[in-house]
Parts: C-alpha cells; structure tokens; sequence
C-alpha cells in the first residue's frame, strides 16, 4: 500500500486541481488545459492503484486503457481547440459570455 | 535493498510533488504561454512517472502524444488566439471582488476539499491484494498472436475499444473540418535552422516510428507510439513551411486516412463468414493480422494528428 | 426465414454498417446523401431484424474476439436495449430523410459522415455491458454530437458547441473515475458480473457516486443542465432533434443500467435525491420553457423538463415505474424529434423562430402546426399518446408504492407544458400580412416531422404489445418488488 500512495495521492489532487480551474477559469483554453490536468489524474490513479500486488508482471489491462484514454484526450482537445479558434475569429473573444455572471 | 526502496520511495513523492506544483502553475500562471510551456513539462513530468508505474507503452504514449502532440497543438492555437494571456486572470480577479463571490469560492474549495478526502478516504477500503486480469491475460496470451501483453489487450482481447478509439479520432477530424479553420498560413520557410532540424529529424522519426511499430508486438510500443511519433514529424514538416501539394492531399490522403478503421472493419467481418466472432482472428494468423492491422492504424494516427494540427480540412479545394 | 433471422449477427451488423457508410461518406463525398440515406436505412433495417429476432428467442449475445468477458467485450441486446435500438432507428431514419431535404450540397458532405459516426457511436452504446467500453462509446457519442451542433458555424452554434463539449469532456472523465474504482474494487468492467460482485462499501459509494454525477451531467438533469439549452437551441433543427430526442437519453440509459444492477443493494437515499432533482427539473425546466422567446429554445427547455420526469421513476423503483420512465423515454423522443423538425421548418420558412411573429404559419404550414401540435399532446400527456401512457404508469407506481406525493409534479407538469404548446399553436394561428420572404418548404420536411408525431401518438395504442416487448431477457430483474 506504501509504494503506491505517492502517485495515488498525485493523481487524486491532480483530479480536483483540474476541477477547480475548470469551474474557475473564464478562459477557454485555461478550461481545456483543466480537463487534461483532470484526465492525467484520472489515468494516473488507474495504474498507480493496479500496482497493489506483489507481482512482479504488472496487469496489462489498465495500461491498454489509458493508452485508449489518451488518445481520445488528444481527440477531444484538437475538436475543443479547433471550435475554440473559431469561436475567437467570429466573436473576438476565448470566454463564454455568460460564464462571469453565473 | 532497504534504502534503494527508501530511495525509490523519496523519488516518488518528489515526481508527485513535482507533478502538482507543475499542474497547479499551468492552471494558474498569469500567463498563458507560460500555462502552456508549463503543460509540456507536466507531459514529460508524467512520462517519468508512467516509467516508475513499470508502463513503458503508456509513457512512451505520454511523451508523443501528451506531451508533444497535444502541446503542438495548444501552441499553434495560442499563436493564433486573438487575446493576449494574461487577461483571463484579469477578468478572474475582477470576478472575485464582487460581493459575496468569496463566501461562495470558499464553499466551492471546502466542498472539492471533502471531495478529495472522500476519495482518499475510500482507497483504503480497496481490497489489498489486486490482481485484475492479470491472470486471464496471462493464461490466454500464448493464443494472442503478440508476446506484448499491453498490445495484446490493445489489438486482440480488446480490439474492438480499440477500434471504437479510431473512430474518435476520426470523429475529431470530420469535426474540425465542419469548424473549417483556416489553414496556418505562417511564413516559416525562412528559418533555416528548423529547416535542416526537419529534414535530419523526420527521416529519423520515421525510423523511430518504423522501429516502434515493430517491436511492438514484443516489448513497449506499438502502434498508437508509432503514429504519434509519425504524426510528430509531420507536425514538424509542417512547422517548416512544408506544404504537400494538393494533389497529395486529395483522395489519396483520405485513403490513407481511412486506412486503420477500413483495415479494422475488414479484419473485423471477416471472421463472421466462416461462423466465427467479430474480430475474431484464426489462432495461427493472429500475429500477421495484428502487424497489419498496427500499419495500417500507424498510418491513420500520424495522418489524422497531422490533419488535427493542420486545422484545416485538408483535402479539398473549399477552403483556400 | 425464420432460422435466418435467429442466426445472423445483427447487432454486428447495427456497429459495423453505419461505420462503412461514414467512411464511404467521407470517401465519395459527392455521393454522400445516397450512401448516407442507404446506410441508414439498412441499418434500420438491421435493428428491426435483431428485434424480430429477440421476440422469437431470447436476448442477444455476441462475445466480440471470441474471448468472453471478462477478459474480452461481449454484446449483449435485451428487451431495453432493442427498444433503446429500435427507438433510435425510427427517429434517425426520419432525421435522415428530413436533412436530405434540409442541407445544401456543401452541408451535405458535412453532415453525413458525422451523423453516421454519431449513429454507430448510439448503437455501440446500446449493445454494450463493459464499462470502459461504454466510456469510449459514450466519448464517440459526446464528439460527434458536439461536431454536429457546430455544423452552421455560427458564433451561437460554435459557443453551444463548445460549452457542450466542454461539460461532456468533465461528465465523461467523471463516469471514468468512477469505473477506475470499479476496476479496482471488483476486478471486472463487465456490469453483469459486477452486479454478482457488488457490496455496499465506500467504494461502491464513491464510484456510484462519480458513475451518478457524470452521467447526471451528460443527460442534463437539473442542476448540470447548464449546457443543453444554448447547444440544443443553436444546432442546426435536425442535428437539435438528434440531441434532445437521442443523444441526451444515451447517458440516461447508460445511468439506468448501473442502477438496474448495482443500485437495488444500496439504499434509497440517492433515489429519493435523484427524484427531487427530477421534479426541480420539471418545475424549472417548465417555467423556462413558458418564458421563452425562440421556439427553438423553448423546446430545448422543455428536453430539461422531460428528463425530470425519467428521474421521477428512481425513487418508485417498481417496474411498472421503470416501464413509465422507458415509454415516456420513447415518446419524448418521437414526440421531440418532431418539434425539432416542425421548428425546422418555420425557421426554414420564415427565417427565424421568434414566438410572438409566428403569424401565417398555420395558414402557410398546416402540416407543420399540426405535427408541432400533435407532438404536443404526447408532451402534455393526454390521452392516446405515448407520454400519456408513461404518465399514468408512473402516477399508478407511486400510488402503488404509497408515494403519492411524487404525481404533484406528474400532473402539474403537465398543465406547465399544455400552456407552452397552446403559446406557440395559439402564436401560429395570428392573423397577419402575408410574411416578407417566405420560403416554399418542401412537402416531405413538412411528412416527416407529421409522421414522427402520429407515431408519438400511435405508441400509446400499442402499448401492452410494446410493455412485453421490452421485458424480454429481464432487464428489470433489479427492480423494487413489494
């Protein structure tokens, strides 16, 4: 359990340090780079948690699924970036309108 | 042996520590190159502790597509970012002062702080002895047709995750052309340095790529590694001024984009014709088609990264 | 016949045809509306074989790999994913055939590509039981419905678009987290091994927790429902019909899963909070609707009120409450569908969807105001339609489980969403100069969206054939019993 609180306890924060800067940041990209924060967290507490055992071979089967993740990570943040960049060109501005008010 | 552990155990919190510190100053620096620059190294960062995890493939993936790629891509749309970086804290600071926001700021940070020590809480009521899959993996990889038991579960016992995973991203790039941005049209062919940086680096790349690819099936690689850094050297052909012509990027840059689902498709209906199961390869051909099936998904992912960087549909006459 | 249709895979068929036609779609982009209108009818065709199939036998397994879970991922079809299939099916063939009409050339190659990924994305969801499966499936659903909402390009489209994005992205890594601790609990990501495996530890709570919120936020429920109005209000009318009347549900049904399996273990305190939500959600979803100035946006409203109504079935937890929130679930997305549509072509029509000048519509598209109206009556709940059946399921189960409290909302929401459907009929039926530039709408737009509310009415006529229908291979086994 000692070995591998570190990386569980990283990736714990690493989840609520994205969320907050997610449901803060007015800033648009400031929210993407959030929810990557968020997803590495995630991840990171995937495979750090399957190394409980005294096996020397760890299990294969969250590793797959974190390389999984990341890719459909890259995926999203290109579609978020790309709507982002349009946004900025017709409106002139990377925020939400409505976020400051809410 | 006590005090390489001890060792080990110090390097660990320090990674971790080093991991929040760069998590929280990405989020919160005023500005935001300096956000983004800060995000790389997180990437790297995570790469080391994904070699500490004894995850080869996953750091080799956090490296190539964490990092580099989505890095890439955050600094070509910062540059094109019509705000300058530092406003976003600004209007943030602006927000705090209003009356009664700090009450409600607080109660937000005390209820995600509960949060994380429920989650906390929580893990210590894991069971202690974890084993997961590892043994059916173990038990069924000698019919898996690759000796790399990530790859195995990635192509073979959850191929179709996999297949779904290219959808995505193909999902991603069909986005981003409805988006219909215009393409980076900055005049870069004039810096000789990333010049000759291009052309001795993207034939490496391609080795780098090729080699990944290849010893995929045995140790760390494989084929999301290899497109990533395939799709790395484009990303710097492009940075160059490089510009493939269109002919190139008509039909059969579409091709070759399609290649890794309609590779996966086939492999996937095949089997269903002689009675068997969706993706089900013949035991004594799993390793051909698996190999195959990773070109042709290598392929696809670098094109598709590339594309993704380009932001910009890339393969008609629409758009200037 | 009959031994043919026991055999062939067809839920292979509902995954990997609308991914053939993606790809061609993408491929021969000229060609698009063809192959596209082709693939989706073949694909409707694939679900009525697979529901043909599980009435004559039982539910549908196919262990993809050949390994079995819970090493491999198995396909898995009963009763409630067929009527999940089915329903989806029929909405997007209409969908379809509508955008046919609906889109320039240009828009054209735009659509198809996406909305079939968005199709496979809907079936793959549906014929799933491992979670991480789910989780890929349910990203592929949240892209391609967030690429499609920004498909006019529009500042109002892309900022939906992006918003919509941005609270899927945290739903999904949310529900993620979530089947981590799962994994890590219980070793297994197939649900119904783990519904053998679950007990009631921190654990458990945490994930169900995590599983609860995300999904909570992806479906839209009150209060996570922030994002749905702008994206549904700004998407484009077929592309806002998919969302509210598909997609939003896709996390429901997901959500109702995990509680079916998992959830009968584990008190009823986070169903009774669920229920309240619901009924917040109707009640706010409901006076928003009725203050609403674009008729886009009320409808849109209206979808935040409707998805209440499915939470209202949690704390009643008998199955006649789980067949209440599933036929209102498929009559909502008739009925929905065929707002969207009857929207679609006012604003197709007239150029804009403000409430106050819908004058002349009735006279110019008596189709039209007919479908809106008619989908209407399904909304409200009266007599034969379908919503009117699901509401007097879910009045009969809180009678039945001595909760009467819960048909306040039931029966009041209902009086809340008969006045903002006579709003907008009423508005229709003005009187005034003949508009400046109408334009003619195409007879078939003006079918499909009339279709698709005489279905939301008919379904009400079929339901004790539709009820036994959805119990094949006992989906509810979780159910509450008194």
């Amino acid at each position: 359990m000692n070995a591998l609180l570190p990386y569980t306890l990283t990736g714990v924060g690493l989840f609520c340090l994205g969320l907050h800067a997610l449901l803060t940041h007015p800033h648009l990209l400031r929210k993407i780079l959030a929810v990557n924060v968020m997803g590495s967290g995630v991840f990171l507490i995937l495979v750090a948690l399957a190394k409980r055992s005294d096996s020397p071979v760890p299990d294969p089967v969250p590793q797959a699924l974190v390389i999984t993740g990341i890719v459909v990570a890259v995926a999203a943040t290109a579609l978020a970036l790309n709507l982002l960049l349009g946004l900025a060109a017709s409106s002139g501005k990377a925020e939400l309108a409505e976020d400051l008010d809410e | 042996m006590e005090t390489l552990t001890e060792l080990q155990w110090i390097f660990d919190v320090l990674t971790g520590c080093g991991l929040l510190w760069l998590a929280w100053s990405c989020l919160s620096s005023r500005n935001l190159h300096r956000a983004v620059v800060q995000f790389v190294s997180f990437g790297l960062l995570m790469s080391l502790a994904w070699v500490r995890l004894e995850a080869p493939d996953i750091a080799l993936a956090e490296a190539a597509i964490g990092a580099g790629l989505t890095g890439a891509l955050l600094m070509a749309s910062l540059a094109r970012l019509p705000l300058s970086g530092s406003a976003d804290i600004r209007a943030l600071k602006s927000a705090e002062r209003i009356a009664g926001a700090r009450l409600l700021q607080l109660l937000r940070n005390s209820l995600l702080f509960a949060f994380a020590l429920f989650i906390i809480y929580a893990i210590f009521f894991l069971p202690p002895e974890f084993s997961g899959l590892r043994e059916e993996v173990a038990t069924e990889i000698e019919n898996a047709g690759v000796r790399n038991p990530v790859t195995a579960v990635l192509l073979n016992f959850r191929g179709y995750d996999t297949f779904l995973e290219l959808l995505v991203l193909l999902g991603a790039l069909f986005g981003v052309r409805i988006v219909g941005m215009q393409p980076v049209r900055t005049s870069m062919t004039s810096e000789p340095v990333l010049n000759i940086l291009a052309s001795l680096l993207t034939p490496i790349l391609i080795l780098v790529a090729a080699y990944l690819l290849w010893i995929g099936t045995d140790g760390a690689g494989g084929a999301f590694q290899a497109g990533a850094v395939l799709g790395a050297g484009g990303v710097l052909l492009l940075l160059a001024g490089w510009r493939p012509a269109r002919a190139l990027m008509a039909s059969p840059f579409r091709s070759l984009v399609l290649l890794g689902p309609l590779a996966f498709v086939f492999v996937a209906v095949l089997p269903l014709l002689s009675g068997r199961a969706l993706l089900q390869y013949p035991p004594d051909s799993a390793g051909t088609l698996i190999v195959l099936l990773e070109i042709a998904a290598t392929l696809s992912i670098g094109l598709t990264l590339c594309a993704l960087f380009l932001n910009v549909s890339a393969d008609d006459g629409e758009q200037p | 016949m009959a031994p043919m249709i026991l055999t062939l895979p067809w839920g292979v068929a509902l995954i990997v045809m609308p991914v053939v036609g993606a790809l061609a779609c993408y491929l021969f982009r000229r060609a698009a509306k063809p192959l596209g209108l082709m693939t989706v009818t073949v694909t409707a065709l694939s679900a009525a074989g697979l529901a043909l199939r599980t009435t004559r036998a039982d539910s549908y397994h196919h262990a993809v790999g050949g390994w079995g879970a819970p090493l491999g991922i198995e396909l898995y079809a009963d009763g409630l994913s067929v009527l999940m299939l089915v329903a989806t099916a029929i909405v997007a063939c209409a969908i379809s055939f509508y955008a046919a009409r609906f889109f320039d050339d240009k828009e054209q190659a735009r659509f198809w590509p996406l909305w079939l990924l968005l199709l496979t994305a809907m079936n793959a969801l549906f014929l799933s039981r491992d979670l991480f499966n789910m989780y890929v499936a349910l990203e592929l659903t949240g892209l391609a419905a967030v690429a499609l909402t920004a498909l006019t390009g529009s500042q109002d489209a892309l900022s939906g678009a992006i918003r919509y994005l941005l609270a899927t992205m945290l739903g999904s890594l949310a529900y993620l987290l979530g089947v981590v601790f799962i994994y890590h609990g219980y070793g297994t990501l197939d649900l119904a091994m783990l519904g053998q495996l679950v007990e009631s530890n921190p654990v458990t709570w945490l994930a169900l927790g995590l599983v609860s919120a995300g999904l909570a936020l992806k479906t839209a429920l009150f209060p996570l429902h922030f994002w749905l109005p702008p994206a549904h209000a700004s998407a484009t009318p077929p592309v806002s019909a998919a969302l509210s009347a598909l997609v939003v549900k896709t996390a429901f049904y997901v959500l109702l899963r995990f509680w079916l399996e998992i959830f009968p273990s584990e008190g009823a305190a986070p169903a009774q909070l669920f229920g309240l939500l619901g009924c917040a959600a109707v009640f706010w979803g409901g006076v928003q609707a009725l203050r609403a100035r674009r008729l886009k946006l009320l409808i849109a409203y209206s979808t935040v009120m409707q998805i209440g109504y499915l939470f209202i079935a949690f704390p009643l937890g008998i199955l006649l409450a789980w067949h209440g929130a599933l036929y209102l679930l498929l009559s909502h997305a008739l009925a929905k569908a065929a707002m969207f549509l009857a929207a679609g072509n006012v604003l197709y029509y007239g150029g804009h969807d403000r409430i106050a000048d819908l004058d002349h519509v009735a006279q110019r598209l008596p189709l039209t105001v007919a479908a809106f109206a008619l989908a209407g009556v399904s909304i409200m709940g009266l007599p034969p339609s379908g919503g009117f059946v699901a509401k007097w399921l879910l009045i009969q189960a809180s009678l039945d489980t001595g909760q009467w409290w819960w048909t306040v909302p039931i029966l009041a929401g209902s009086l809340v969403a008969a006045a903002y459907v006579f709003k907008v009929v009423g508005f229709a039926f003005t009187q005034a100069e003949a508009p400046q530039e109408a334009k003619l709408v195409p007879v078939s737009m003006q079918w499909t969206a009339l279709v698709l509310a005489v279905a939301a009415i008919a379904l009400g006529l079929i339901a004790p054939w539709t009820l036994t229908w959805l119990d094949v291979g006992d989906p509810f086994s979780g159910a509450v019993s008194r």
